[in-house]
């Protein structure tokens, strides 16, 4: 009785986005009635999918709702499926909460902007194409929610016509994202041609024992085309570009939520309709280009000047670890992978807000135009430094956890395989990890610390409305990294074991056995036990960072006498580096890792050269990516 | 006759990419998208041909034993992949507009504020 009305729970949420879009058009100018309706619209999926955890990741019952009740008619599914599993369920949940988020801060954050009546509309469009995404059951739909998506996402980064890159960063992102969607189409075209089926169970039963040269090719497109999404190299500019121009709780949305589709993507296509990734060539595929994104971006981040911009090479960089993890194969890599996706849209989620609170204040994003802001908006700073702590690994926050399974599981990977390269693997996350942080201390330095510039001196805190979400982004950071076995208990482990065993995903949407019938040569791709070892206990770490905070506060005060003593406002004070420029010698962005960078200048320069921000190079990049999957594919499948 | 359709298809989306990826005028590029989901929807059309098969609509009465038909499904896939293309292309064309106003051009070299 109570899954009949669970049953309805996924659609409801899916629909209540898009009628939320409709409703809020016909509100016009009249802001209060619109920000009720947008308030419900993001608030009542959350709840529904809330909800759902009980029986779906706790009990493990697989929710199938078949749209006009068109239901599988002798083993074939005509009729469009929405099915939620417990990895459809996690993806469906950092949706949900990413989204309401993001939703109350923007009914302030947008005062600033011109056009506020489309905004919701294109805001709860974009949300109900990536809760549609996550959790249909069925392959064309997904492709048709992606395009929703997409022409939302696209509105969205166009959106401030104050802001003179908004329409060329969305031309490049339609234009050359286009791509993706192309593959995508193609790839499900060429699938519905071997099985004539679009419903995800029935294909993941038919397919893994019917790889043609066909197939191979399919694979292929769908791989790409969901990279594509996810933004993965060599698609990495285009996010640069949509996060920059984009407002802030768009950005939340395109880093946080946007990029998972196409994680998601990856993992339905890899681990369920193909099967490919039992194949050690595909591990290699996805752990390569995980390992580069990986790396480039977070080289491209520390050469940039721009708050958002930096903020979106390193949200690439995040996903290169999520699909390195997830590549590996293993129960802790996709346990891993799966946990820096929630991690990653928390804390990147944070950031972003925080650098929209910069930009609300003083109206730029600039970090050679900021400067000293802790002292005038201090909340905000908190916030900022416990992001900036999460996204570099900071016990005890949450990125630590993550990331320590992460290096836990190519380490392993190693050890199983006795194969090298998956040591490496592991340094090139470390290292990452600690690139990461310099970029931060170097956001955190000339944003927050340092000197405080003069035209600064009017920025305050931004409002309630505002704090509220980022208050509650930050304690979840917090939460979970505090409580890693609360949430391994009740999200991670339902899901991996869903990725572990499809059997139950085919069987109850196409009826008992339907699987064993016709998935003859089925083996598990991974070891079902997760177990994760290491000297990590989380409360132990937060004693320590209490610890060394009350030292450095002891410090503080300790010298609170000498900072009495009023320096006169005169250039022999002042910081000096060569060559400076400007009157306020504030210790810049691009001056903090002056060294480290002169030594890399070769890199960081050719990186840069070769980022020329023509439309045409860009899709010579995406061309080369796909022709190279495709080439790879038929050469190793 | 499909192999016709699937070579077309192909070729439909080859030009298209060359389009996006060789072409500096941004109009063209857009014409390269619209090239690319003709092909595409080519391709998907042709997948669900039956060569013989009639139109997938029957009246009662008319279904007579060794009649078949084309499939269905494809021709829904392929009215939705239209009209996909065409809102892609109307909102590439707009921000053509936006853009030109802006920058004073349509060459795609000199469209690069954002870059490195």
């Amino acid at each position: 009785m109570t899954y009949d009305v669970y049953m309805h729970f996924p659609v409801i949420a899916i629909m209540t986005f898009f009628v939320g879009a409709f409703i809020v058009t016909l509100c016009g100018s009249k802001e209060k009635i619109r920000n009720v309706v947008a308030g419900l619209a993001v608030l009542i999926p959350l709840t529904l999918l809330a909800l759902l955890i009980k029986p779906v990741m706790v009990d493990g019952e697989i929710i199938v709702y078949w749209m006009g009740n068109w239901e599988p008619v002798e083993g074939y599914a005509i009729g469009i499926a929405i099915e939620v599993d417990a990895l459809s369920l996690f993806f469906g949940l950092l949706v949900a909460i990413a989204v309401a988020l993001s939703g109350f801060y923007s009914f302030q954050y947008i005062r600033q902007d011109d056009a506020r009546g489309s905004y919701f509309t294109l805001y709860l469009m974009l949300s109900g194409g990536v809760m549609g995404i996550v959790l249909s059951g069925d392959l064309f739909n997904i492709y048709v929610m992606l395009e929703v998506m997409t022409f939302a996402a696209v509105g969205l980064t166009a959106f401030r016509t104050w802001n003179p890159n908004a329409r060329e960063a969305a031309f490049k992102y339609l234009t050359v994202g286009s791509v993706g969607s192309t593959c995508a189409l193609l790839g499900i075209a060429l699938v519905y041609a071997q099985c004539h089926t679009l419903n995800l169970a029935q294909i993941s039963a038919i397919l893994p024992d019917n790889m043609t040269p066909t197939m191979v090719l399919a694979f292929a497109l769908l791989f790409a085309g969901f990279g594509c999404k996810s933004f993965m190299f060599p698609f990495h500019p285009l996010a640069a570009d949509a996060h920059g121009a984009a407002p802030s709780s768009v950005s939340v949305l395109i880093s946080g939520v946007f990029t998972k589709t196409g994680v998601y993507g990856i993992i339905r296509v890899c681990y369920f309709l193909f099967r490919t990734m039992g194949n050690e060539a595909v591990q290699v595929l996805l752990i390569v280009i995980g390992c580069i994104s990986m790396f480039v971006c977070v080289t491209m981040a520390l050469n940039q000047h721009d708050f958002k911009r930096l903020l979106a090479f390193h949200s690439i960089s995040q996903i290169g670890y999520i699909l390195t993890s997830l590549g590996l194969c293993t129960a802790l890599g996709v346990a891993g992978g799966l946990y820096h996706a929630i991690n990653h849209t928390l804390f990147k989620g944070l950031l972003f807000l925080t650098a929209g609170s910069v930009l609300y204040a003083t109206g730029t994003t600039y970090l050679e135009k900021l400067g000293g802001l802790a002292r005038k908006m201090p909340k905000t700073t908190i916030l900022f430094l416990v992001g900036a702590f999460s996204i570099s690994g900071i016990p005890p926050f949450n990125g630590f956890y993550s990331k320590w399974m992460i290096y836990q599981a190519t380490f392993e990977k190693s050890a199983e395989t006795g194969n090298i390269f998956y040591a490496l693997v592991t340094v090139v996350c470390v290292v990452t990890s600690v690139m990461t942080l310099a970029s931060f201390v170097k956001v955190g330095h000339s944003v927050f610390f340092g000197q405080l510039r003069p035209e600064l001196e009017g920025a305050k805190d931004p409002p309630l409305g505002m704090r509220v979400p980022m208050w509650i982004m930050a304690a979840l950071c917090a939460f979970s990294g505090l409580f890693p076995n609360i949430m391994l208990d009740y999200v991670i482990v339902p899901a991996v074991n869903a990725v572990y065993n499809v059997i139950p995903y085919i069987d109850t949407a196409m009826g008992a056995d339907y699987a064993a019938t016709h998935l003859t040569s089925y083996m598990p791709l991974m070891n079902g036990q997760l177990s994760v070892i290491g000297a990590w206990s989380p409360l132990s770490w937060l004693l320590l960072f209490a610890i060394a905070l009350a030292a450095v506060l002891l410090v503080s005060l300790l010298g609170r006498s000498n900072r009495s003593v009023t320096c006169v406002e005169d250039s022999k004070h002042a910081v000096f580096f060569g060559g400076e420029q400007a009157e306020y010698s504030h210790a810049a962005g691009g001056d903090l890792f002056w060294g480290f960078k002169h030594n890399l200048r070769h890199y960081l320069g050719y990186m840069s050269r070769v980022h020329t921000g023509v439309t045409n190079d860009y899709m010579v990049w995406a061309l080369t990516a796909l022709a190279v999957i495709i080439a790879y594919c038929f050469a190793f499948i | 006759m499909m192999l016709a359709n699937y070579i077309g298809a192909i070729a439909l989306i080859v030009i298209g990419f060359y389009a996006m990826a060789a072409k500096h005028d941004i109009i063209k590029i857009v014409i390269g998208m619209g090239l690319t989901d003709y092909g595409i929807n080519l391709m998907i059309v042709s997948v669900g041909f039956n060569e013989g098969g009639t139109a997938p609509i029957y009246t009662f009465g008319e279904l007579v034993s060794g009649m078949y038909f084309v499939d269905p499904v494809p021709q829904a896939l392929t009215l939705t992949s239209i009209v996909i293309g065409a809102c892609v292309t109307a909102m590439a064309l707009a921000l053509c507009v936006r853009i030109y106003n802006e920058y004073g051009t349509l060459d795609s070299r000199e469209i690069r504020r954002l870059h490195g």
